[in-house]
């Protein structure tokens, strides 16, 4: 199945029919719950946003007009959702914090036993880094660059997303992506990643 | 010389058309400083793409959402007159119940009153042709013949 037959879904939702939007939701899960913990980095929680995504869905589907992209749809208001959590003190806090026990990556998130120590290690500092930088970005830089970075989506798609113009997406992905650089030169190619293990 | 650090994410991306591109991809043949900038920023992206998957659904996300979103109240103006359809299902079911059982007592009373009507004229009737003192006709008698049964049904 295609976006289109995502959009499909949820016109046929519109229309009444409650088990397409069952459908809707579980061929998108799992991506919604990766978008989400890109904003918070903790399993359970994203979970509970991306049910409240799929919840605020719900609530704004009759909006839904089909010459948009149900993908720009949805994630505008993920994006919203999202920026909305991570202004709240608590997860704001947590995000700029030193790193802690609450603050330790995902471990449900790390690669698998097949990776050995050194790569785990390395795996959860990369983490604990990218966590750093996305809370340090500002939230258009930092829905830009997740959408960009993690999505895959294209500048047009964002500009959509994000109700701004695609010159203003480029600007904020390239502000975020020389933030980047400067927090994860540690794990670029020649970095010194090692001193970490 | 003007540098185009700002737009070396783009192409990265590959997002820049392809005239642009053309323009920033020969100014780097002759320019070390953007080409470091443009060496870090890859590294960083190369980093990104090293992060580990986000966590898999567990198995009871769908449940957990489905039940979330049967505790929603119906979308639109439909839904909500369907809501409250059967919201008034079953008080509207009491009220007719209620409306029935009144009428049918309604009914019955009537009834009991019309047979009480029904007596008295018979009584007053049956005081007419006590007066006259004399039954004549046909019609009379059957009038005396009722009043009779109608009489010994009363004092049982």
């Amino acid at each position: 199945m295609s976006q289109d037959d995502d959009a499909a879904l949820l016109l046929a939702f519109q229309r009444g029919d409650e088990a397409a939007f069952r459908l809707l939701y579980e061929r998108n899960a799992r991506a919604m719950i990766a978008f989400c913990h890109r904003f918070v980095r903790d399993a359970a929680r994203a979970e509970e946003l991306a049910q409240d995504v799929f919840v605020k869905l719900y609530r704004v589907a009759g909006r839904y007009q089909p010459s948009a992209r149900f993908k720009t749809f949805l994630y505008r208001v993920a994006t919203n959702h999202c920026l909305n959590e991570v202004r709240r003190a608590e997860f704001t806090a947590r995000a700029a914090g030193p790193v802690g026990e609450d603050q330790a990556p995902d471990l449900d998130a790390l690669p698998s036993g097949a990776a050995g120590p050194h790569e785990q290690a390395v795996a959860r500092s990369l983490e604990q880094a990218v966590v750093s930088l996305l809370g340090a970005l500002p939230d258009k830089q930092r829905a830009a660059f997740v959408l960009c970075r993690f999505e895959g989506m294209s500048y047009e798609e964002i500009a959509e997303t994000l109700e701004t113009s695609v010159s203003a997406v480029k600007s904020l992905i390239h502000r975020a992506t020389v933030s980047a650089a400067s927090a994860l030169a540690a794990f670029a190619p020649g970095g010194d990643e090692e001193v970490l293990s | 010389m003007n540098h185009v650090v700002d737009q070396l994410s783009a192409l990265l991306d590959g997002a820049l058309a392809p005239p642009a591109r053309a323009a920033v991809e020969a100014h780097l043949a002759g320019c070390a400083t953007c080409r470091a900038e443009r060496d870090r920023l890859s590294g960083a992206l190369s980093a990104l793409a090293r992060l580990p998957a986000a966590p898999e659904p567990s198995p009871y996300f769908s449940a957990r959402l489905a039940a979330r979103l049967a505790a929603e109240p119906p979308r639109g103006l439909l839904g909500r007159l369907a809501a409250l359809r059967w919201r008034l299902a079953l008080p509207a079911g009491v009220l007719a119940a209620a409306a029935l059982a009144g009428l049918l007592v309604v009914r019955q009373q009537r009834g009991l009153e019309l047979a009480a009507a029904a007596q008295l004229d018979l009584l007053a009737e049956y005081e007419t042709v006590a007066s006259v003192d004399d039954v004549e006709t046909a019609e009379d008698a059957a009038l005396i013949a009722a009043l009779d049964t109608l009489d010994r049904g009363g004092t049982r």
